[in-house]
């Protein structure tokens, strides 16, 4: 569960130095006031939870907090990549043990929707943060966001590979699409409240109409 | 009386449309007040509270009344649409595509607000527009009468998977900064990819 690829490790690279009993305790501060925040966004949405609150939460003071992170919008965003990555991780695992191309998608997707159906608040506010022309173009944001889309491309290329779909199948822009009706639904999950097989339904319908083309030689 | 109390109000409540659609996209919805936006409009802070009940209201409002635009646009050109029907069904997102870049920062805006936590439940979720699905739909159900898509084709379906799309197209414009030609000629052939799986079945 532990590797990262290698464009996402960046500044998390590991030193080579033992880390410094300071360090360590900085390292679990950060952990903690993580943990209390992502609690409480997922609870009361962005808005919803303030640095006061989530200092609380954690056990520490507010200063303890700004000694850690600049502001909310910088634990919100710590949190959000934190989730993608581990998201991107989580949604190859479940892909690569798909049969076909179709059982393969439908196993990511319900890992992404599994994974935020819990805490949708959380999901609500990370999509209006990626949607934000000034928070949008962070290097990190697009570096996770490209990672997820690769996976799905992957598994288009592995159906092309086993012969399921064409070889003329575009892999890169048929698996942009695939990834682009997987976030579309997201609304539904947010504000109407679909269940997770409503979701799976959904997906399941978007995935045979995208990859219909494909299926003809 | 009550005529002219009625039309003063209108006219207060399109000059704080008109200036809070000039400053969210100048300075971005976020950097906007809805102090700096009475200030332009000229009118009391308090007016703008007594016809908005939020900075959330005011865009809602106003990308409304751009909507209503858009949908004039569509009327306008959709009887003179040619071609097959991936070509209409590309003609008419073209339309979106060239209307939101216009102002591309207020639409971004647009869409980040839609997953705002704080604006109330009858906010409309981004991508989710019935009259536009509508226009889709139309469009599809002509291809079908043309013998263009097979009649086995579950057309809210296709209109579902061209709107997911759609509204995430956008995304090429928010972290790449690309213009409505850009987008359209990503879409364009995303368009031709779906139009590969619902042509009818050639009979052999």
């Amino acid at each position: 569960m532990k590797h990262v690829s290698g464009a996402l490790k960046g500044e998390f690279e590991p030193t080579v130095r033992v880390p410094t009993r300071r360090a360590l305790a900085k390292q679990q501060t950060r952990a903690k006031v993580l943990a209390a925040a992502r609690k409480l966004f997922s609870e009361s949405g962005y808005e919803g939870a303030t640095i006061r609150d989530i200092a609380a939460a954690a056990g520490m003071s507010t200063g303890a907090v700004f000694a850690n992170f600049t502001d909310k919008s910088d634990l919100f965003r710590e949190i959000m990549f934190t989730d993608m990555v581990t998201l991107a991780e989580a949604m190859r695992e479940a892909a690569n043990r798909g049969k076909t191309v179709e059982d393969a998608l439908m196993r990511a997707f319900t890992v992404g929707y599994s994974f935020y159906k819990g805490q949708l608040p959380l999901a609500r506010a990370a999509f209006s943060v990626s949607w934000s022309p000034e928070e949008g173009v962070e290097l990190r944001f697009s570096a996770a966001a490209k990672a997820l889309r690769e996976l799905i491309t992957e598994q288009v290329q592995l159906g092309v590979e086993r012969g399921e779909l064409s070889q003329e199948a575009e892999v890169k822009l048929r698996g942009d699409m695939l990834f682009d009706a997987y976030l579309a639904n997201y609304p539904e999950a947010i504000f109407l409240g679909w269940s997770l097989e409503a979701l799976q339904a959904r997906s399941k319908d978007q995935i045979r109409v995208i990859l219909a083309g494909a299926r003809r030689g | 009386m009550l005529s002219v109390r009625k039309s003063q109000k209108e006219a207060t409540r399109q000059r704080v449309l008109d200036a809070a659609r000039d400053l969210f996209e100048t300075q971005g919805y976020e950097e906007t007040t809805v102090r700096e936006i009475a200030r332009r409009a000229e009118v009391a802070v308090g007016s703008v509270f007594t016809t908005f009940a939020s900075k959330g209201d005011i865009l809602s409002q106003v990308m409304a009344d751009r909507l209503e635009e858009l949908y004039a646009e569509l009327d306008r050109v959709a009887p003179h649409l040619r071609g097959n029907v991936a070509d209409r069904l590309r003609s008419l997102f073209a339309i979106h595509f060239a209307f939101e870049t216009r102002r591309t920062k207020l639409f971004l805006a647009h869409i980040a607000a839609a997953y705002d936590w704080t604006l109330g439940p009858s906010t409309r979720p981004y991508g989710k527009n019935p009259r536009l699905r509508q226009v889709i739909k139309d469009c599809l159900a002509e291809g079908v009468a043309r013998g263009e898509i097979g009649a086995d084709q579950d057309l809210d379906l296709i209109v579902d998977a061209l709107m997911g799309v759609y509204a995430w197209t956008y995304r090429l414009a928010a972290w790449e900064g690309a213009d409505a030609e850009e987008m359209s000629a990503v879409f364009d052939r995303q368009v031709g990819l779906l139009a590969q799986g619902f042509a009818p079945r050639v009979a052999r």
